[in-house]
């Protein structure tokens, strides 16, 4: 047979570069190579960004905080929306905290307690009971309001705040969901808003929060509710969107009309979806009980923030534990509840009656009463508990010791010759070589749309500094160099992502691939799910001191389990029929994985990268709390100093970093399809 | 138009989806082929130039390959797919006219569907099911728990009026879609292929039960399928449908005896043909006096051919009155019932 001729060789290939995939890359390099030379050129090759770029944002938002502090009281929109607003929160807070300590703690035992019965299993019902009475058991010296040791009327605050955080969050969240439900224009106007929320580090709003609000509950139920808002909307829109067109068709055609239609199928058929939702809700809302705390939401937050403050971090742990078994005892309280619908369904399990119900909640009414007017209980007596610090400190110290062996060299070299040379190489980096990067990768992944929008928010980024000797108030700021702090958060989002995927990937393929570590995995993963983001400082810090490493370690923890999630969620999603054709061609289970499972899982490894991504990076700011550099850091500062400006421009440095980092790492724009699986 | 007793009424639809939708059908490139038409605007053509009429106590059936337009076309007559253009009435009503005020009215009192999936409300107990149709005309609760249960009773369910559908079997799923649509007592059935999704013996059960419920209900049925034995059991008139026009309606034993072109011929050609052709098939104009042996124009060739092969004599075809209208030619029942040859059909078919 003749050999192929030279040509009918080579055109295919050709073909194959300039329209597949390395054919993505053309343009993009065409245009980003000349213009990094013509930058090379003008400007010369220099480390990071040039030093007298600047927007003066800092200025701005120091400016924007001036003009509302002098115009609080006559504004019509400060003064009577905003105030309005941030009143009305404050009032309701100040309700529920009153009323809770109205109920008395036996009040509050036995409402919790029954609430938990009638939605769950005596189970769901005992750990109620045993949470609420470890806010009253478990006490910090001097730790709780007014310099007392006990945490009961913290937890009380804490309870409020998620009350009302909670409740804003439904009253705006679920109308907004369904209206997008119903109108595909709201859906679209939506989606980029959501999706912003959603990547936007809870740090990088705070202190606009605060220029509006000013420090106080009300600042941090905003801050709360814009954090935890969006997967109610998407979950209550994807609920009622996934109800199947053949049973709406079928309400149609009985000439349902719209609200009929609503009322009778979308709402009951999507409550499932809505109940996960609220579940959600609440678990990120006691994420960020803490956060909120810097900006003067009071509660089990605030000895939490001092003792990571003060590295005192028995009390730290004391605090942080009593949040955990708050976010567990509502967690399974709001899960439980969000079942029962599909268990009365059922008719198996335990249904009550309508007058067992009444029955309940007249007993625990009476019991309230009788405590209050008869037995004039109050809070939990401070008998009746002890302060669970020396043990803390015990435990934590026994970790350290056990690990210091391991802990100082681990982090000396990661230190040394990891994250130190990561970030200065990322910082001798030129700015426009990161933009022509970015930007082309952007391209290739995204449309020339996505690539332009990307450089140009690497070069926003830059311009966000403050100029040298910015002054604020008279005094001297410290000097904040966006490019550098970015390009140092960058360095230890890298190392924790590197980390995670390292560790998370082939755990997720073990979970997947054997029954034994799934079973092993899953709770464990369940419950590292449920803690808040900041509870992770706790241990790293104990373990590294405060510092970058503490702040890579605690990120690497925390998007851990979504990593190892992903990828087994991604491999499960492989259809049956597919693997059994893999099967018949007598693949062996290994081939199987890397020829069939893998590549097919595919789009989710990568979502699962995307996540990672996220987490790390909304922890990796958080963890300035401990000293972790970088944008985090220049919030806390910014905050510290009381430096508005400074917080509120390294804030948006964040959102320009996370947009960059969310969108170079997506290439499934369809998140709602894989997030529900 | 329409007479008195027309209860469905169809003229000239058309349904196209895709952009633009009215100014395709007016610039003429519906004509072209399928995957042209979809480059060229976008659209795909799925009822073409659609006219029917149905009577009072008529089983219409609408049957063709799946993608025809079948369910495209009957979701038209209840607009909850609006026909790009034509004409519609229904009971007597302009359907595409109606205000959406008037065709909730019309939906909620005059037709009621049974669908392939079965639709059910799988939040709903049965019984909540089969009266929702009830409910949504504001029908207070007794009231229609009543009518509920009886319509329960008529299909065999009653024992599982507190059951959730998915505890049920497909079979009794669509039993309850079948009470559900009953419940309003519509005047217009539309079945849009109600029992495909059916295991075949509990298909034929829930035809024959269709069949025993027509008996005595005597709705007009609009029955949408894609099995032409159902469609020959069921239907007083079929309509074929080929990319979404009709190729041919007429009644059983016209689409199987006079095929109007090669595609109904080639659905056909495996109809056992002596169980749906009839006398009036093989029968010789004749004007001589009254044979011996007479049988009724309608009878089926199948249980004729005892009497065909044992007369002696000619055997005369009578209608219903009596009349003689011709004689039966032997030589023409074989070659009917091979399907060789196309017979002749009498100019005035007897319906
Ligand atoms: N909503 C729609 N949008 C676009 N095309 C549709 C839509 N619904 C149906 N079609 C097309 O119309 C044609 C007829 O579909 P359908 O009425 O469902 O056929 P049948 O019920 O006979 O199987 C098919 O080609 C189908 O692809
Ligand atoms: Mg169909």
């Amino acid at each position: 047979m003749a050999a192929p001729t030279a040509t009918t060789m080579r055109l295919p290939v050709a073909a194959r570069i300039a329209g597949g995939r390395l054919g993505r890359w053309a343009p993009p390099l065409l245009l980003a190579i000349p213009l990094c030379v013509a930058a090379a050129a003008v400007e010369g090759i220099h480390a990071g960004f040039p030093a007298g770029w600047y927007l003066g944002v800092p200025r701005w938002f120091d400016g924007l905080n001036n003009w509302v502090t002098q115009n609080d009281s006559t504004n019509f929109f400060l003064h009577t929306i905003v105030s309005g607003f941030g009143n009305i929160l404050n009032g309701a807070t100040n309700d529920v905290v009153n009323l809770l300590h109205w109920m008395t703690w036996v009040g509050v035992l036995a409402a919790a307690t029954v609430f938990a019965w009638i939605v769950g299993t005596w189970r769901t019902a005992l750990f109620s009971a045993l949470v609420i009475c470890s806010f009253g058991v478990l006490q910090i010296p001097n730790g709780g309001p007014n310099g007392i040791s006990q945490m009961w009327p913290s937890a009380m605050t804490t309870l409020a705040l998620m009350t009302v955080a909670i409740v804003l969050s439904t009253i705006v969240g679920i109308p907004l969901g369904i209206a997008s439900a119903i109108w595909p224009t709201v859906s679209r106007t939506l989606q980029p808003v959501l999706d912003l929320m959603q990547i936007l580090p809870a740090f990088a709003y705070l202190v606009p929060i605060v220029v509006l609000f000013s420090i106080g509950n009300p600042a941090g139920i905003v801050a709360t509710f814009i954090y935890a808002v969006p997967p109610l909307v998407r979950f209550t829109e994807l609920g009622i969107r996934s109800v199947k067109k053949d049973v709406i068709e079928a309400a149609e055609s009985f000439g349902s009309t719209r609200s009929q239609l609503l009322r009778n199928v979308q709402l009951p058929l999507a409550a499932q979806a809505i109940m996960l939702g609220l579940n959600q809700v609440i678990m990120m809302a006691l994420s960020i009980v803490v956060i909120a705390s810097l900006i003067g939401a009071g509660g089990l937050g605030d000895p939490v923030l001092n003792a990571l403050q003060t590295q005192q971090i028995g009390e730290g742990a004391v605090a942080g534990l009593l949040i955990v078994l708050m976010a567990m005892w509502l967690d399974r309280s709001s899960a439980a509840f969000g079942q029962r619908a599909a268990r009365d369904r059922a008719a198996s399990g335990r249904t009550l009656t309508r007058r067992q119900l009444a029955g309940l909640c007249g007993a625990v009414l009476a019991v309230i009463l009788v405590a209050h007017y008869g037995l004039a209980l109050g809070d939990w007596p401070a008998g009746f508990g002890f302060s669970f610090v020396d043990q803390a400190t015990t435990a934590l110290n026994w970790v350290t010791n056990a690990f210091t062996g391991i802990a100082g060299p681990l982090s000396s070299f990661l230190t040394l010759h990891v994250l130190n040379p990561l970030q200065r190489w990322f910082g001798d980096v030129p700015w426009f070589i990161v933009a022509a990067l970015v930007g082309t990768v952007g391209w290739a992944r995204g449309g020339w749309r996505r690539g332009v929008l990307l450089a140009g928010c690497v070069v926003l980024l830059g311009l966000m500094q403050a100029p040298n000797g910015y002054t604020f108030q008279g005094t001297t700021s410290y000097n904040f160099v966006a490019w550098s702090d970015a390009m140092e958060t960058l360095s230890l989002v890298v190392v924790a992502l590197a980390l995670d995927l390292v560790v998370g990937i082939p755990l997720g393929i073990a979970a997947y691939r054997w029954r034994a570590v799934d079973r092993v995995l899953r709770p464990i993963l369940d419950f590292l799910q449920t803690l808040p983001a900041f509870v992770y400082l706790i241990p790293v810090v104990t373990l590294f001191g405060v510092g970058n490493v503490a702040g890579v370690s605690a990120s690497l923890i925390y998007a851990l389990p979504a990593a190892v999630r992903a990828t087994t969620l991604g491999l499960r999603a492989v259809q049956h029929d597919v693997i059994e054709a893999g099967q018949a061609f007598g693949s062996t289970r290994w081939q199987l994985l890397f020829k069939v499972e893998l590549p097919i899982a595919r789009p989710y490894l990568m979502l699962a990268v995307n996540q990672t991504i996220l987490l790390v990076m909304a922890e990796v700011v958080v963890a300035g709390l401990v000293g972790a550099g970088g944008l985090g850091l220049d919030v806390v500062t910014g905050f510290s100093r009381s430096e508005v400006g400074l917080g509120a421009a390294a804030g948006l440095a964040m959102v320009l970093m996370g947009i960059v980092l969310d969108r170079l790492s997506q290439s499934n724009p369809d998140r709602g399809r894989v997030a529900t699986s | 138009m329409a007479s008195s007793e027309t209860q469905v009424s169809c003229r000239d639809v058309w349904k196209v989806f895709g952009p633009n939708a009215a100014k395709v059908i007016e610039s003429g490139d519906v004509d072209l082929p399928r995957a042209e038409l979809m480059a060229k605007t976008g659209c795909t053509v799925a009822a073409r130039d659609i006219s029917f009429d149905v009577r009072r106590g008529e089983v219409f059936v609408v049957m063709g390959l799946s993608g025809s337009g079948k369910s495209t076309l009957v979701r038209c007559v209840t607009r909850l797919i609006e026909p790009t253009s034509g004409a519609i009435e229904l009971c007597g009503r302009d359907v595409l006219g109606a205000q959406p005020k008037e065709l909730r009215e019309l939906r909620r009192t005059k037709v009621a569907m049974v669908f392939q999936h079965f639709g059910l409300f799988p939040h709903r107990r049965v019984i909540d099911n089969v009266a929702y149709g009830l409910e949504v005309q504001g029908i207070d609760r007794d009231t229609r728990y009543r009518r509920a249960r009886e319509l329960l009773g008529v299909v065999g369910l009653a024992p599982v009026e507190a059951s959730y559908p998915d505890q049920l079997s497909g079979g009794m799923q669509q039993r309850v879609g079948l009470a559900r649509a009953l419940a309003v007592d519509p005047e217009v059935l539309i079945f849009d292929e109600a029992f495909s999704a059916l295991d075949p013996l509990i298909r034929r059960e829930m035809q024959d039960e269709v069949l025993r419920l027509q008996e005595r209900l005597q709705k007009t049925v609009i029955f949408v399928t894609h099995d032409l034995d159902e469609a020959l059991k069921l239907g007083d008139r079929i309509a074929i449908m080929k990319d979404g026009r009709f190729v041919q309606v007429g009644t059983p034993a016209e689409i199987v005896g006079a095929p109007a072109d090669d595609y109904v011929r080639e659905f056909v050609r495996d109809v056992p043909r002596g169980k749906v052709l009839t006398a009036a098939f093989a029968t010789q104009p004749h004007g001589g006096e009254m044979p011996d042996e007479v049988v009724r124009h309608d009878q089926r060739l199948g249980e004729l051919l005892p009497v065909v092969f044992g007369a002696k004599g000619p055997i005369g075809v009578v209608d219903g009155s009596g009349e003689l209208v011709g004689i039966l030619d032997r030589r023409m029942v074989v070659h009917v019932l091979a399907g060789r040859e196309e017979p002749s059909v009498p100019e005035e078919l007897p319906a």
